[in-house]
């Protein structure tokens, strides 16, 4: 199966065959800079759209323990990358309420894999999706959004401060500028295609 | 949206005062449910385009207008403006129609890896950006 051919780049023409698509997730916490990433690196304008989840919890009320359906309306904001008539690769920027993304199994199902984002000034914001794609082993890299060239921390730090396995790697950078979230992307497909090494080569 | 008026085509959706289960007739579950957020569908046989639409909705008549040009299910709930559950049960209406083809999305389970040529050509294309 070919993915490459030439015609129909950013922009460009598409074909009526349908191309595969794949999808990256952009995760981390709220105001971080996901649907700032994902329209830096999008031929579109990012798109948005919701679903409803509902999930159970349990609640207590005068009857004791109780078990109820809770229904929330989550949104996502996404993008698009066409890298030729056989192949779109989708930028889904996970809403902001974390608690209930997870919850979402057409969205976190089936990804290549990950870019958790982070702001410096509270990194504890994004622990929570860090963990969620260490225990589901979804491949992922950090990148850390420099607001204004603004950089407060050294990268060891931020390792240091999330807990990062060395091999997961952080990239820094304005979020605003295509060519970092290029580079964030790049890395991801660079972590997954060492993962198909028999030897890893870095 | 007027859905009781056959007639227009052009309704702004940011417009729709009718509330989305309305739009499926009452259905909440897709009766198929193998659509995925990045499933493409394509309109088949996008040469008479919208036409022989008796009996289909409005909102019937989008999908097969936007997935003239492949779309996923994710765009084509946001060019509808209505939630991806609510858009999948429209699409699986078309497809039991014969109107539209949906491609599954490559089955990637947790802890699969995905195809090294794929990966390169995702590569490359994001060099191009």
């Amino acid at each position: 199966m070919g993915y490459s051919d030439s015609d129909g780049g950013p922009g460009g023409p598409r074909g009526l065959a349908a191309p595969t698509a794949v999808k990256i997730l952009i995760a981390g916490g709220f105001g971080v800079g996901k649907t700032t990433m994902v329209g830096a690196v999008s031929e579109v304008e990012p798109l948005r759209t919701e679903e409803y989840l509902t999930a159970a919890s349990v609640g207590v009320d005068d009857i004791g323990l109780v078990e109820e359906k809770v229904t929330t309306t989550v949104a996502l904001d996404f993008g698009r990358i066409t890298i030729g008539s056989a192949l779109v690769v989708y930028l889904f920027g996970t809403p902001g309420q974390e608690r209930f993304w997870f919850m979402w199994d057409d969205l976190v199902h089936g990804a290549l894999g990950a870019v958790v984002l982070a702001d410096t000034r509270r990194l504890e914001a994004s622990f929570g999706s860090i963990d969620f794609f260490e225990s589901r082993g979804t491949p992922f890299v950090v990148g850390v959004n420099s607001f204004d060239g603004r950089q407060d921390r050294t990268e060891a730090e931020v390792r240091d401060a999330l807990d990062l396995d060395p091999r997961v790697p952080i990239l820094m950078g304005d979020l605003r500028e295509r060519a970092v979230g290029r580079d964030i992307l790049l890395a991801l497909v660079d972590v997954l295609m060492a993962e198909q090494q028999p030897v890893p080569t870095r | 949206m007027n859905h009781w008026s056959e007639e227009r085509l052009d309704d702004d959706p940011e417009d729709s005062l009718v509330r989305p289960y309305t739009i499926t007739r009452g259905r909440t579950l897709p009766e198929r449910g193998d659509l995925t957020l990045i499933t493409v569908v394509s309109t088949i046989d996008a040469e008479f385009g919208t036409a022989n639409v008796r009996g289909l909705q409005p909102e019937h008549r989008m999908i097969l207008e936007q997935c003239r040009i492949p779309a996923a299910v994710a765009e084509i709930a946001a060019g509808l403006n209505l939630p991806v559950a609510v858009a999948k049960i429209l699409i699986g209406d078309l497809i039991a129609l014969g109107r539209v083809a949906a491609r599954p999305p490559l089955a990637l389970a947790a802890g699969q890896k995905p195809d090294i040529r794929l990966l390169q050509a995702v590569r490359d294309g994001l060099l191009r950006l």
